[in-house]
């Protein structure tokens, strides 16, 4: 009983200062600090959830960082594994790292993926002087001289990024791939200001990256790594087309806490499904540059399973994991 | 005049009784929060963007409070310097080696002044310049490949010679530790981490936020134990507060050099605010020479950093708009604002949203102007916190460096890292090794290592890749002249005077 | 004698020993990455060896080291704030702060009566500041009571 009374004071002095507690409100964690992927997804879906009145009051967004989102992964499962009112942002960084082990001993079935309401497709580019105008030109460069082609990128050695270029080259029958030189930079705009500057050849990242430099005349986009030509984005070629059958995009989305009931899955599954639809979230995909790419639920989840496995074996390879 | 009538078309957007409360709300939170260590500029944008939103503020008037912000704490990291010897952000650091000399002396409402004034001649200078020649200059960033990122980082490690007088083996020393922790943390270009032990929580490295507070802050409440108060500059005597027209007059090149300097720096991504502060202050150090009287409480010792920093937090908004590559913490965070704004920093910017970024750049002079105003009347009340009782304000200031922390990440592991670099700071400054190279080789460390491993990537392996540009030679020469000319200078100047040379008023 | 920095120079050699060791010991990484993982700390610990194995040649005259009873104080007070580390978050904000704060300045000053209204009004105050003036996610009490 000795604690209760400090306890009606503060309830006291909440309700004195009229500020209610956010304790009830829907919270989304970012687990990376203020301006990433995670982050805008978080502040941008919460907002409509709450513009669309999909939950009762603002979407709370938490900045977790630490470990390349593995201190909230852990933090979640460990500490929130029951919260039905917690999504985390998710991206293909997220899977790739489950897939290749960077989160301590955490496995992706110890959360639910519930759904991705976009994506953003992996890009090739090089500076609008190179030599390559296409990506065979790009793909038999480095067939012929594995060192003389060098891609910057916004992610680590052996990250989402990096194994786009990994990913066509395969696809070309080129093996030697550990060969192929990649540095990681700080974002997509820094891997684009080296490579306009000449100091690598090309740069591999997202299609959302590159459109600022794209419409300035900078870059030249050799190929668009989605499933088809992306809309308002017509003149650049995907991979497919060129003969490489690879598709690497880098969707938006979430996971919950893996311990919630089905039930509540499902009502975040629809609420996701909602926000998809809504024409706020279509006006900040295209601001954003996202291609639409809505899967929510159980089909989410099955996807999400595919991709972990196919990283894994590429991260194999590659000598990224053992 | 082509400037003119977009800088007229930016404030008809920005300046209306409504922006203008905001800015001074703006100032007034950013000034308290750039005090506060460990809360940083950067910590002081994030917490208002929810409350952008939840105001429903339009575009412009959420930038307008977010510079306003962004800038505010830019000047209110040094007050805390000056007072408490305790930099209220990492580029205020430079602050502490001659602010707080001053206040020990009575004279910290002086320095405040004088590093305010800094602070405006800077902050304004990069601001003109980014009205100016933003578009052009962007075009440096293309220029600094990885070679030429080594050798500024190289020349900021090597004018470190000049740091301290007496025994260069610890200035060496403290550098040299500060890069070793650097490197613990995930290794991107491996993909593995190094030196953690196993720890998770080390895996994204040691957050310089914590090195900072725990060397400056916690060790100071060591101090003050050891102490109780003595020898610090709380309960000095002030004197009375007149504004030093004569100090400040006499300081005028310094804030010229120091802006030139400090926006260059954050022009550069990699470089940033900090190494903008360290290399103005290091560069006045250098010209004053030894009969500058530099870290013993000089006027110029605190009108070059300040200019500095503030300059490189203008100067930094140059990449973050005209690339979308943010140079800083702070600028990440800003460019974070403008993406949910709808607004994609760029290469088209300025001819796609003139309107935003024109009415940025008269924010900015906005927020500028509201920032001399306030700062310079609210000088008598922040030396008042010299009045408060150690035994009130020490506690007090660590429980804010705690919370400041703990805000980062929310775990008490970063906590523990800042006690032990209490200790660490306690211990160093007992043992005369200067703690600012350790927070200098934690910030570079790592961006110095990936940027000689890109280097070495790109090559092939070849070292004479480090030296291929002309940029690099330059930078390099600048370094070697940086090491050897102290050691000279040195040798010709046995006597070190007086610091009284450079006072010219008193 | 041994001197301060002779002492910490050793600590220094040996540290910087364990990190060049540790560094030698990482796995090589990707084949196109000509430096590798391991150069750079192996060339920053030699660094630390060097500098300090200068500080153990050229000793600075000694620092002026506190006696018995402050060192035993600066320790508590180190136990102190890693106590207070460890209580933040399981403990909430107030209960906490209010110790540490207090016996930090009972440390400072000597004077209990002061040490406690500053704990105490630390807490609160600092409490009102953060969590309303701004916004940041602090819980005052433990969760479990706070419900």
């Amino acid at each position: 009983m000795t604690f209760a009374f400090p306890k009606v004071l503060v309830a006291s002095a909440v309700i004195a200062l009229g500020i209610g507690t956010q304790a009830m409100a829907t919270e989304c964690i970012a687990p990376a600090n203020p301006g990433g992927g995670w982050d805008f997804t978080c502040r941008q879906v919460g907002k409509i959830l709450y513009d669309l009145k999909l939950v009762d009051q603002p979407v709370q967004v938490t900045n977790m960082a630490g470990g390349g989102g593995g201190l909230a992964f852990n933090y979640v499962v460990n500490e929130r594994n029951t919260d039905p009112d917690l999504i985390v942002a998710a991206s293909s960084a997220t899977t790739t790292r489950l897939a290749q082990k960077a989160y301590g001993d955490a496995r992706a079935d110890q959360v639910r993926f519930v759904g991705a309401i976009g994506a953003d497709p992996g890009v090739i580019v090089v500076a609008a002087d190179s030599p390559y105008q296409t990506l065979t030109d790009l793909v038999e460069a480095i067939k012929a001289d594995p060192g003389s082609v060098a891609f910057a990128g916004g992610s680590a050695a052996g990250g989402f990024d990096h194994m786009k270029p990994l990913q066509i080259l395969k696809a070309a029958g080129f093996t030697d791939i550990t060969k192929v030189k990649y540095i990681g930079v700080d974002g997509g705009a820094d891997a684009i200001t080296q490579t306009v500057g000449g100091f690598t050849q090309a740069m591999t990242g997202d299609m959302s990256e590159v459109v600022g430099f794209l419409k300035s005349g900078d870059i030249r986009v050799l190929a668009v790594l989605s499933e088809e030509r992306v809309p308002g984005f017509e003149d650049i070629p995907t991979a497919r087309e060129q003969g490489y059958d690879v598709v690497a995009v880098n969707w938006r989305g979430f996971y919950v806490p893996g311990g919630i009931t089905d039930e509540q899955f499902n009502t975040w599954a629809d609420r996701l499904r909602a926000v998809a639809d809504s024409d706020e979230w279509k006006k900040a995909m295209a601001d954003n540059g996202l291609a639409p790419f809505t899967k929510v639920g159980p089909d989410f989840q099955n996807w999400v399973n595919d991709v972990i496995a196919q990283t894994e074996e590429l991260s194999r390879e590659i000598g990224v994991i053992q | 005049m082509d400037i003119l009538s977009n800088l007229a078309l930016g404030f008809s957007v920005a300046l209306s009784p409504w922006t203008l409360f905001l800015a001074v709300i703006g100032c007034f939170l950013g000034t308290i929060i750039g005090a506060l260590p460990g809360l940083g500029p950067s910590n002081g944008v994030a917490i208002l963007i929810p409350i952008t939103f939840s105001l429903g503020l339009d575009a412009t008037a959420a930038l307008v409070l977010l510079t306003s912000v962004y800038y505010g704490a830019m000047y209110g990291g040094r007050i805390s310097s000056i007072l408490l010897n305790i930099p209220g952000d990492e580029p205020a650091m430079m602050t502490t080696l001659d602010g707080y000399p001053m206040a020990r002396a009575g004279r910290a409402g002086e320095a405040l002044v004088i590093s305010g004034v800094a602070s405006f001649v800077g902050a304004f200078l990069a601001t003109v310049a980014l009205a100016l020649v933003a578009p052009y200059l962007a075009r440096i960033a293309y220029r600094f490949g990885p070679a030429e990122y080594f050798a500024l980082y190289a020349l900021a490690f090597a004018t470190l010679g000049g740091m301290t007088s007496n025994n260069q083996a610890k200035a060496a020393l403290a550098s040299f530790i500060g890069l070793a922790l650097a490197l613990i943390g995930l290794d991107n270009n491996s993909g593995f981490t190094r030196f953690t032990g196993g720890n998770l929580h080390l895996a994204d490295g040691i957050d310089f936020l914590v090195a900072i507070v725990g060397l400056f802050a916690v060790s100071e409440v060591f101090f003050f134990i050891e102490s109780h108060g003595r020898e610090s500059a709380l309960g000095v005597r002030l004197g009375k507060l007149v504004i030093p027209w004569g100090e400040i007059w006499s300081t005028r090149w310094t804030m010229l050099r120091s802006s030139v300097v400090g926006f260059i720096a954050g022009v550069l991504p990699g470089a940033g605010a900090s190494l903008g502060s360290f290399m103005t202050y290091m560069m006045e150090k250098g010209i004053a020479g030894e009969k500058g009287g530099f870290g013993t409480g000089v006027a110029k010792g605190v009108a070059a950093p300040e200019a500095g920093n503030n300059a490189a937090a203008g100067g930094a908004l140059v990449p973050m708009l005209t690339l979308g590559v943010p140079g800083s913490g702070t600028t990440a965070v800003l460019l974070a604002v403008l993406m949910t704004l709808n607004i994609t920093p760029g290469p088209t910017l300025f001819a796609d949203r003139p309107e935003v970024v024109w009415g940025l750049i008269a924010a900015l002079l906005i927020a500028n102007f509201v920032l001399l105003l306030m700062n310079v009347p609210m000088v008598r009340i922040f030396v008042r916190v010299l009045t408060v009782p150690p035994a009130i304000l020490l506690p007090g200031v660590t429980m804010i460096s705690f919370v400041g922390i703990y805000s980062l990440s929310g775990s008490y592991f970063d906590l523990l890292l800042m006690v032990g670099f209490g200790v660490m700071g306690y211990v160093f400054r007992k043992m005369d090794i200067p703690t600012v190279p350790v927070i200098l080789g934690i910030l570079l460390g790592y961006q110095m290592e990936n940027n000689l491993r890109h280097a070495m990537t790109l090559s092939g392996g070849d070292w004479t890749y480090l030296f291929s540009s002309p940029i690099a030679i330059g930078l390099w020469v600048a370094a070697i002249l940086g090491f050897v000319a102290p050691m000279f200078l040195r040798r010709f100047l046995r006597r070190p005077s007086v610091a009284e040379a450079d006072r010219i008023v008193d | 004698m041994i001197r301060s920095d002779r002492l910490f120079g050793l600590v220094a050699v040996l540290a910087a020993l364990a990190y060049i060791a540790s560094a030698w010991n990482l796995p090589p990484g990707n084949m196109f990455d000509a430096l590798g993982p391991r150069a750079f700390p192996i060339i920053v610990g030699c660094g630390v060896l060097i500098s300090a194995l200068a500080m153990i040649l050229r000793p600075d005259p000694e620092p002026d080291w506190p006696g018995l009873p402050t060192l035993a104080s600066l320790a508590l007070a180190t136990v102190v704030l890693v106590g207070y580390a460890y209580a933040l978050k399981p403990l909430g904000f107030l209960l906490p702060t209010a110790i540490a704060a207090g016996i930090l300045s009972w440390q400072i000053s000597g004077r209990p009566g002061l040490a406690a209204a500053t704990g105490i009004g630390l807490s609160v105050g600092l409490f009102v500041i953060f969590r309303y003036a701004l916004g940041l996610g602090l819980f005052a009490l433990p969760r479990a009571l706070a419900g």
